[in-house]
């Protein structure tokens, strides 16, 4: 705690004292207040603690989710012009296969006019062998005209006219020690099975890819005979246009009489994944505030307990004149100070520790997003309401306790 | 005087003319304890005058707390009336008796009571400390200080200071209002003989010299015996004194 000046010199003791003076003129309940809190060091320092861990929670989860969502947002970029087209089956129809045919591939070219159109075989019981023999469980074969038109390689190239070689996905190539050069097996039922060269393995792409081509091992298309095909994927380049005017113009040449393909655009996957992010994320939030409120119990508790030992001591102030607003007052402030020193230190906690997961998902200890420091000021904000709200009630049975009582 | 308003009293000290400082007539004060009604004043009547030096002796439960309390303004009688100079203080509200009592009263402790969080100096100013007058405040905290004859300890802490400097501090700090009346509850209870002698005659002093007037309330009759009246409070009735007690006039007979 600390005291007024205690020197001798009168002179020193008025300068330095006139000042303080003022200031707590200024603000005497708030310096009774400021020295009541110091008075029980170790259950101030308790209930501050209490603060701290509900304000750092608070604000962790805030800007720690924040990092998460822009880290997984990240994964969107570059496939926001993108859209697939499926077949949908009906339960009756008599090919429950349906796949698209050249000839609808080339209906969706005019419909979609200006956006690239991707066909994509994906066939059923593919097998992909490493150069060592060894089965890679999880790669998946897909036959594709020209990746290069859709995917940037890390290492080799596509060919100019590719018929011969495979090109594979980064997390197959990663895995398996697989470079452009080495030579994998690939063997789909039924329409194919021989040895490729490897021409490129592309770059990560993320999950966000509607083709997963970090799993992949791409194909040549014209490699399996009976080309229908399972999926298509269409893409305006976003500077040029819209992927949604695209995939519109699908839907309606397509689905004018019936419902026969779906499109799917990634845009709104994103959006899908942004709000169901933003729900988990308030509820964990919302788990962080719970603990502010335990924090603003154990305030109540320790102003309450507090206030039971100092009954004799409030009861002066009320018998020397003091209102009991201004008991109130005072004993609100000491529960509001709690709040405000446990917001301070527990500010920094929390950026600490969101500057900490900012590294690790997107690469920028400052990459704070407003949202995430709103949830910071949120979590402070709420802890020091939540300490003042705390304080009211001890305050209150103080103040109103008859003073007479206190001298008993 | 805080005795009977009864004719005959025989008392020899009967109020003097004028507005009394405080009085009480048929004060009745009750209290609910578990379904129980307590009478603790049982139709008193008191008067206490300017530069009046009263103590009220009697032995625990027999009703000085609550007298005290009611002399205080910190409570209001079940029935009867008290008047502040000629204001019935049942009419005031809370806050009117609040300020009534800040201006007009000062209380002084057994155990003290300082605020251990405070300064000598800022626990003699704490009744003030809500008024916007710091200079004025700490002008006067300091020159009671002084007064009391602790110039030395104005910034020591309540737990830097003796029992009989503690009681000077809330000595000085009930007069930080310049209030007309003192009320002590067994100011000296805490202390020993010597330093509690110090206490009495430090308010003998004041009462002189600041025309305060003094209420003590003791079960001691040797601190009874500096004031210049006393009364017993006896089961919730106010009694005059034997004789006894009574022989040296009321004044305390030392050295």
């Amino acid at each position: 705690m600390e005291g007024i000046v205690t020197g001798n010199s009168d002179d020193r003791d008025r300068s330095s004292m006139s000042r303080r003076r003022r200031i707590a003129a200024l603000v005497p309940t708030v310096l009774l207040a400021r020295r009541n809190v110091s008075r029980a060091t170790a259950r101030s320092t308790l209930a501050v603690v209490a603060v701290v861990i509900g304000v750092v929670a608070v604000g962790a989860i805030g800007t720690g989710g924040e990092a998460f969502k822009q880290n997984q947002v990240a994964a969107y970029e570059g496939f926001g012009g993108t859209a697939t087209v499926h077949p949908v089956v009906y339960p009756e129809a008599e090919d429950p296969n349906r796949n698209f045919s050249d000839a609808e591939v080339a209906r969706m070219r005019r419909a979609a006019a200006g956006a690239t159109v991707i066909p994509v075989v994906q066939p059923f019981g593919s097998l992909v062998r490493t150069p060592a023999g060894e089965t890679v469980v999880t790669a998946q074969v897909k036959g594709i005209e020209d990746p290069g038109t859709f995917y940037e390689t890390a290492n080799g190239s596509v060919p100019e006219n590719w018929r011969r070689s495979v090109i594979v996905g980064s997390r197959i190539a990663a895995d398996n020690d697989i470079e452009p050069g080495d030579q994998i097996t690939v063997v789909v039922e039924d329409e194919l099975e021989g040895t490729f060269p490897v021409a490129a393995v592309l770059r990560p792409q993320g999950f966000a890819d509607p083709l997963s081509a970090d799993q992949s091992v791409f194909v040549p298309v014209s490699r399996f005979d009976d080309a229908t095909y399972d999926e298509v994927i269409v893409r305006v380049d976003p500077s040029a246009g819209s992927v949604a005017g695209a995939a519109t113009a699908i839907e309606t040449e397509f689905n004018s009489r019936r419902r026969t393909v779906s499109v799917q655009q990634v845009q709104q996957q994103r959006e899908q994944f942004e709000q169901s992010f933003e729900t988990v994320n308030q509820f964990l939030i919302g788990v962080g505030a719970i603990s502010l409120l335990v924090a603003g119990v154990t305030i109540a508790n320790t102003l309450l307990m507090s206030v039971i030992e100092r009954e004799g001591e409030i009861g002066v102030l009320r018998a020397v004149g003091y209102t009991r607003g201004a008991v109130v007052r005072m004993l609100v402030a000491e529960a509001t100070i709690l709040g405000i020193i446990g917001g301070v230190i527990g500010v920094p906690i929390a950026l600490g520790i969101g500057a900490v997961i900012n590294v690790f998902l997107v690469g920028d200890p400052l990459a704070f997003t407003r949202a995430g420091l709103q949830y910071v000021g949120i979590g402070c904000l709420f802890g020091i309401t939540t300490a003042l709200v705390a304080g009211v009630y001890p305050a209150w049975k103080a103040a109103n306790k008859r003073p007479a009582e206190a001298f008993d | 005087m805080p005795v009977d308003d009864r004719p005959g009293d025989g008392d020899g000290n009967e109020a003097t003319t004028g507005t009394p400082l405080i009085s009480g007539t048929n004060v009745v004060k009750e209290y609910q304890t578990g379904g129980q009604t307590i009478r603790a004043l049982k139709r008193i009547d008191f008067r206490i005058d300017e530069a009046d030096s009263v103590a009220i002796v009697g032995p625990s439960g027999s009703g000085k707390s609550t007298l005290l309390n009611l002399l205080g303004l910190l409570d209001v009688p079940t029935s009867g009336e008290i008047r502040l100079r000629k204001q019935d203080v049942a009419t005031l509200s809370d806050s009117e008796r609040n300020r009534e009592r800040k201006q007009t009263i000062g209380f002084v402790f057994q155990s003290y009571y300082l605020i251990p969080t405070l300064t000598a100096l800022e626990n003699v100013e704490m009744p003030r400390m809500l008024d916007r007058t710091p200079k004025k405040t700490r002008d006067r905290a300091t020159e009671l200080l002084e007064r009391v004859g602790l110039s030395d300890r104005l910034d020591h802490a309540p737990d830097e200071l003796s029992g009989g400097q503690k009681q000077r501090v809330a000595i000085a700090r009930s007069l930080i209002n310049d209030p007309e009346l003192v009320l002590a509850d067994e100011p000296t209870g805490n202390l020993d003989r010597d330093t509690g002698d110090q206490i009495l005659d430090l308010f003998e002093e004041l009462r002189a010299e600041e025309g305060v007037a003094v209420v003590m309330v003791t079960h001691d009759e040797y601190v009874a015996e500096a004031a210049d009246r006393v009364v017993n409070l006896v089961d919730g009735t106010l009694r005059a004194p034997d004789t006894a007690t009574r022989a040296d006039g009321g004044h305390r007979d030392r050295e």
